[in-house]
């Protein structure tokens, strides 16, 4: 038992013993500070937006509840039903082509040069009377009337569009576009639309929002196009909305229904920052990891240089246990200022980033602070400080008493007591499973904490590897190899660290650089090289033989592919409900929500078959099937086994005849769901269209289809990569950030090794000075060593960044992994080469130091 | 407690220790019996086991073979934390180079084993310690603040604050000049006079062995010459001020 005299005891001389200050400690404290302010940013930031998510929840949603249906509006019947439930407020959206109209003032007078420039896809969003039910929509210009100023003037309705419309467009106030066959007037630029994170799919284009009343003259709405019908309720008071919106689930199992309530409001971006919170987390770890290889070796340090008042503390009657509280003590007072000053850190950081934030996110993050997301970064500071503190500890209270009789007698370091081992396992235990448990994704966070592990252990062992094999090589006859060699493998060498240090910050770096290089490729700057030029959506069947002619027409194009698109859910498998029938978690999402469907009579060119085969080209049969590996995968079912789709309302089984592999890197059209011909043929659809052409002919294919086909969206390949590759190279940003931390850490380790080897190694390059070494041969054996050690590290490092960096990528998002050799060495060399270098420049800093001082010491 | 009573049994002892160049046996059978009170000065070539001895006695070193017997209390049986708690209740030790805590007062260095203890005068009694080797206005004194002789002092005074009843000092003028050392020797027998404490110290000097009872010398290991020295040496005149 402790008691509390001698805690008290303990703490008393703690204090005493930090009296000579704590500049030994200025690597243990950034350490800490850096790693726990890194994960406190994040969880701060992260904490901020979900803040947001709950509390402005109903605005989010636009209501205590919405019902979301695509395509379809609500038949009268279940119009009525919900009107009975609550207030309604209905809005439509979808994607279409705005044009700035051209027979206005100030418009452009030659409308066949500048089209394209005063055209473009835009995300179009139809209210009714009652919208917003919650939250402001405001304008610019501080207006919020959304009714009065979106409602017909001498007949002509009014129009919201956002910032990025109005420059684009370059509109202001007053100015009219058409969107299909309608003309509407700008009447305001939108500052801040309540409901914006709740539409759940990426806008590919800027904003337009109109009267419901204006939807009918563009045109637009026809069968199969794809409109998102939203329905949000205000319930009346004392309505459980979690609890309706299940009963909903109920009344309507068939209505294909996406029903929400406000408590969820946004379900994907949720889902989107709780998991970039836990990468962010898990990266912020590793900087923690790294850094307390760093806190491991102040404390050594520490206790070697505490050696002697440990010895005489026992020599004056102190038992062991008293000891170890001494140290313990000190070592976590510090640790708690290292750890406060990360908070201080993690929780000022995100208001410097609020502002940046606020563009990114179509929300508002509620930048805050918040004490139990800065408790956990707390509490994973404090364990891996202990973690990391815990062997030398132990050891230290192991300090024979009589050194004191024998001076300088090299006390070998003995193995911590069984029961600080115990301790130590049972916190590196408790990190692991803090790591795990407090994750989203706990079997990626598993991954991680196993392969963290196996890291730091595979950088321990390779230390020691290169010490062996330094001893073992044969002596060089060059001095300055001789040397170097030698400090490799000599007591006290710093190989271990070194490789340590630098490994771990390395490895992730090397990961993470690869990921986003793999991610780039994949939707950025270097296109695939049979990516269309165009999507066309919502091409009517009747528009389908013109719209081919009107393309054509234009030179360079040509590619031009077309394919009927409706949209289906998959209802049954084998004759059970399709949700119950899901073998792989992972793969849920072809049950959530409906999916693409198409028919076609053949397999297109370049169709991979994984298992069946494509019915005949002139088959008409009984319904077949052509599903995609996912789907396949989902059910566990192949060749054989029998599908339901419901589609637009009509239930057809089908028997499965082939499963595809789909590579949708192509960018074509690609469908997860083919149905053999004679089914759908007549069922209300539209036509999706690709069209290639080279680049400078893109304008002229636009400004065709639009002004001949006002209803049909052209989506230019290029822009909406351009936007989604935004969002990722601004993710790739949050991730490299927080991974340079890592290798910021692993620096300041390294720095700290190398400055408490520095005595030593100085000692011995003033003795060779004095013997008449100039300074650049010195400077060539740390080269050679430090070199030797950086290039072996790298290399492992780099081995293990790019087997990580395969793992995440194939394992856990399912994409296509492509090895990039540059990339990989870009990264590993300029990062070793930089660390390095900084610890030469403390070398040779100390190197130009008179020599008498150094020797008169020893 | 009776003056006759024996202070230190030791018997048959001897030391092997472990090294990387193999087994050293470095006491080889020593048998010894100290009187409470007594003077002892330990003397013998370097090498010959006279700090090995030191630590064993103090506990800080477990014996290979054989018994040792202080204050009534056998160390052999006793654990690591039972030595510690023996050597903060029976124990103090002067050291050739002081070895005080660099970072506590002079004061607290000298009230830590009373500290230790849990005693509540520890503070006072340092004081007294301090004062008693002429260090009264140095208390608050860091040991880089004190010359080799003043950190000696301090030493004296927190191996007798506790009131021990073995003082072990091992060369403990070796690193001092020949005044200060013959000062520190003058307390050092004055205080062990004063509280009946019986002392062994191991001297290089044989004018300090000549001033004590008794002089024991090693050689190799073994106890070679064991002789009472003539009453009325200098050293208890000049010590008696
Ligand atoms: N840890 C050890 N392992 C092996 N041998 C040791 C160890 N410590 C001391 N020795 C050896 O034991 C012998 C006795 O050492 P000790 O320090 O007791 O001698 P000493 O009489 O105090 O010498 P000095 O007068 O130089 O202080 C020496 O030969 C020494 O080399
Ligand atoms: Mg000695």
């Amino acid at each position: 038992m402790i008691t509390l005299t001698e805690l008290k005891l303990a703490a008393r001389l703690a204090r005493r013993e930090l009296r000579g200050g704590i500049r030994g400690f200025r690597i243990f404290l950034l350490c800490l500070a850096l790693g726990v302010g890194a994960i406190a940013a994040v969880q701060s930031v992260a904490g901020g937006i979900q803040r947001s998510l709950v509390q402005d929840g109903r605005a989010i949603l636009g209501g205590d509840a919405s019902v979301r249906v695509l395509y379809r509006e609500a038949t009268a019947d279940q119009r009525r039903w919900l009107e009975s439930q609550g207030t309604v407020a209905v809005t439509a959206d979808m994607r279409a082509m705005a044009r700035k109209a051209t027979d206005q003032p100030g418009a452009n007078a030659d409308p066949g040069k500048t089209d394209l420039g005063a055209s473009g896809l835009v995300e179009l969003k139809a209210v009714d009377g009652r919208y917003p039910l919650y939250g402001r929509l405001t304008l610019t210009d501080g207006g919020s009337d959304v009714q009065g100023r979106l409602a017909a003037r001498d007949g002509v309705f009014g129009a919201f569009v956002d910032d990025t419309l109005a420059t684009r467009l370059s509109l202001k106030t007053g100015d009219r576009l058409t969107v299909g066959d309608a003309t509407v007037e700008v009447r305001g630029i939108i500052d801040h639309e309540p409901d914006k994170a709740g539409s759940g799919s990426i806008a590919l284009g800027p904003r337009l929002m109109v009267a419901m009343d204006a939807l009918p003259a563009t045109g637009l709405v026809r069968p199969g196009s794809l409109v998102n019908w939203s329905y949000q309720l205000r319930l009346p008071e004392g309505t459980d909305a979690a609890a309706w919106a299940k009963t909903v689930d109920k009344t309507f199992p068939d209505a294909g229904w996406r029903v929400r309530d406000f408590t969820n409001a946004a379900p994907q971006l949720t889902r989107f920052i709780d998991r970039l919170a836990q990468f962010l987390t898990l990266v912020g770890l590793t900087a923690l990891l790294v850094g307390g290889v760093g806190v491991g070796n102040a404390v050594r340090s520490h206790m070697d240089a505490s050696v002697h008042s440990i010895a005489t503390l026992k020599c004056l009657g102190s038992p062991a246990r008293l000891i170890f509280q001494v140290y313990l003590l000190q070592i976590l007072a510090l640790a708690g200022l290292g750890i406060a000053a990360g908070l201080a850190l993690g929780a000022v950081l995100p208001l410097a980033a609020g502002r940046a934030l606020a563009g990114l996110l179509p929300i508002t993050a509620e930048i805050g602070v918040y004490p139990g997301r800065l408790a956990l970064a707390a509490l994973f500071g404090l364990v891996t400080a202990l973690v990391f503190s815990l062997w030398p500890l132990g050891q230290a209270q192991g300090v024979p008493a009589a050194r004191l009789f024998r001076e300088g007698s090299a006390g070998r370091r003995g193995r911590p007591p069984a029961w600080v081992l115990a301790a130590l396992a049972w916190l590196a235990a408790a990190l692991g499973s803090l790591a795990v448990l407090t994750s989203v994704d706990q079997k990626l966070a598993a991954f991680f904490v196993l392969g963290a592990g196996a890291t730091l252990l595979l950088f321990l062992g390779a230390g020691t590897g290169i010490t062996r094999l330094a001893r073992l090589l044969p002596r060089p006859r060059r001095p300055a190899l001789r040397l170097a060699l030698t400090n490799l493998h000599r007591p006290g060498n710093l190989s271990g660290m070194v490789v340590l240090s630098l490994g771990l910050g390395l490895t992730v770096l090397v990961a993470v650089a690869l990921i986003e290089g793999n991610f780039r490729r994949e939707v950025g700057e270097s296109l695939p090289a049979n990516a269309p030029s165009f999507f066309f959506v919502d091409i009517q069947p009747d528009q389908l033989d013109q719209f081919r002619q009107t393309v054509l027409a234009v030179p360079g194009a040509h590619d031009l592919e077309t394919t009927p698109s409706l949209r289906g859910t998959i209802v049954r498998v084998e004759g059970k409900p399709a949700q119950e029938q899901v073998h792989d978690p992972d793969k849920k999402w072809v049950v959530n929500g409906d999916r693409g469907v198409t028919y076609q009579a053949q397999a297109p060119a370049g169709d991979k078959v994984v298992a069946g085969a494509w019915w005949p080209a002139d088959y008409s049969g009984p319904p077949e099937l052509a599903i995609s590996k996912d789907v396949a995968q989902a059910f566990g079912i192949g060749p054989g086994a029998h599908m339901t789709l419901s589609v637009l309302g009509r239930e057809i089984e089908a028997e499965v005849a082939v499963v595809r592999d789909l590579d949708f890197t192509t960018l074509g059209i690609n469908f997860t769901l083919v149905m053999s011909p004679g089914v759908l043929e007549h069922a209300p659809q539209t036509h999706l269209a690709t069209v290639r052409a080279p680049a400078e002919d893109e304008a002229a294919i636009q400004r065709a289809v639009i002004s001949a086909f006002p209803n049909i969206t052209a989506i230019r390949v290029k822009e909406a990569l351009a936007t989604v590759s935004t969002i990722i190279v601004n993710i790739g940003m949050a991730v490299r950030v927080v991974a340079a931390v890592t290798l910021v850490a692993g620096t300041l380790v390294l720095a700290g090794a190398i400055a408490a080897g520095h005595r030593r190694r100085v000692y011995d390059a003033v003795v060779l000075k004095v013997l008449g070494a100039a300074r650049v041969t010195i400077l060539r054996t740390f080269l050679i060593e430090y070199g030797a050690l950086g290039l072996v590290t790298a290399a492992i490092a780099g081995a293990l960044g790019t087997l990580t960096a395969w793992a995440v990528l194939t394992k856990v998002m399912n994409m296509k992994w492509v090895f990039l050799p540059e990339t990989l060495a870009l990264t590993a060399l300029l990062s070793t080469a930089i660390t390095l270098a900084l610890g030469l420049v403390a070398t040779w800093r100390a190197l130009s130091q008179p020599a008498a001082p150094l020797l008169r010491e020893e | 407690m009776s003056l006759v009573q024996s202070a230190l049994e030791l018997n048959g002892l001897t030391l092997t220790l472990e090294s990387a160049a193999g087994r050293v046996n470095i006491l080889k059978g020593i048998d010894l019996s100290i009187q409470a009170g007594e003077r002892i000065s330990i003397v013998g070539p370097s090498g010959s086991g006279k700090s090995s001895l030191m630590m064993v006695i103090g506990g800080l070193e477990r014996p290979t073979g054989g018994t040792v017997t202080v204050a009534g209390q056998t160390l052999n049986s006793l654990s690591e934390d039972h030595l510690a708690r023996f050597r903060r209740d029976h124990v103090g030790i002067v050291f050739q180079s002081f070895h005080l805590m660099g970072a506590m007062t002079a004061l607290e260095n000298v009230a830590l084993p009373m500290e230790l203890a849990g005693e509540a005068d520890a503070f006072e009694r340092a004081r007294d310690g301090l004062a008693a080797v002429g260090l009264a206005h140095r208390l608050d004194h860091y040991p880089g603040q004190l010359s080799g002789g003043e950190q000696q002092r301090v030493a004296l005074a927190r191996a007798f604050a506790p009131r021990p009843r073995l003082i072990l000092a091992d060369e403990p003028t070796g690193n001092l000049d020949h005044d200060t050392g013959e000062q520190i020797i003058r307390l050092m027998f004055d205080q062990a006079r004063r509280h009946g404490t019986t002392l062994i110290l191991v001297t290089h000097d044989p004018g300090l062995a000549a001033r004590c009872d008794r002089t024991i010398r090693l050689a190799d290991g073994r106890v070679v010459e064991d002789t009472a020295v003539a009453r009325a040496a200098p050293g208890e005149q000049k010590g008696a001020d």
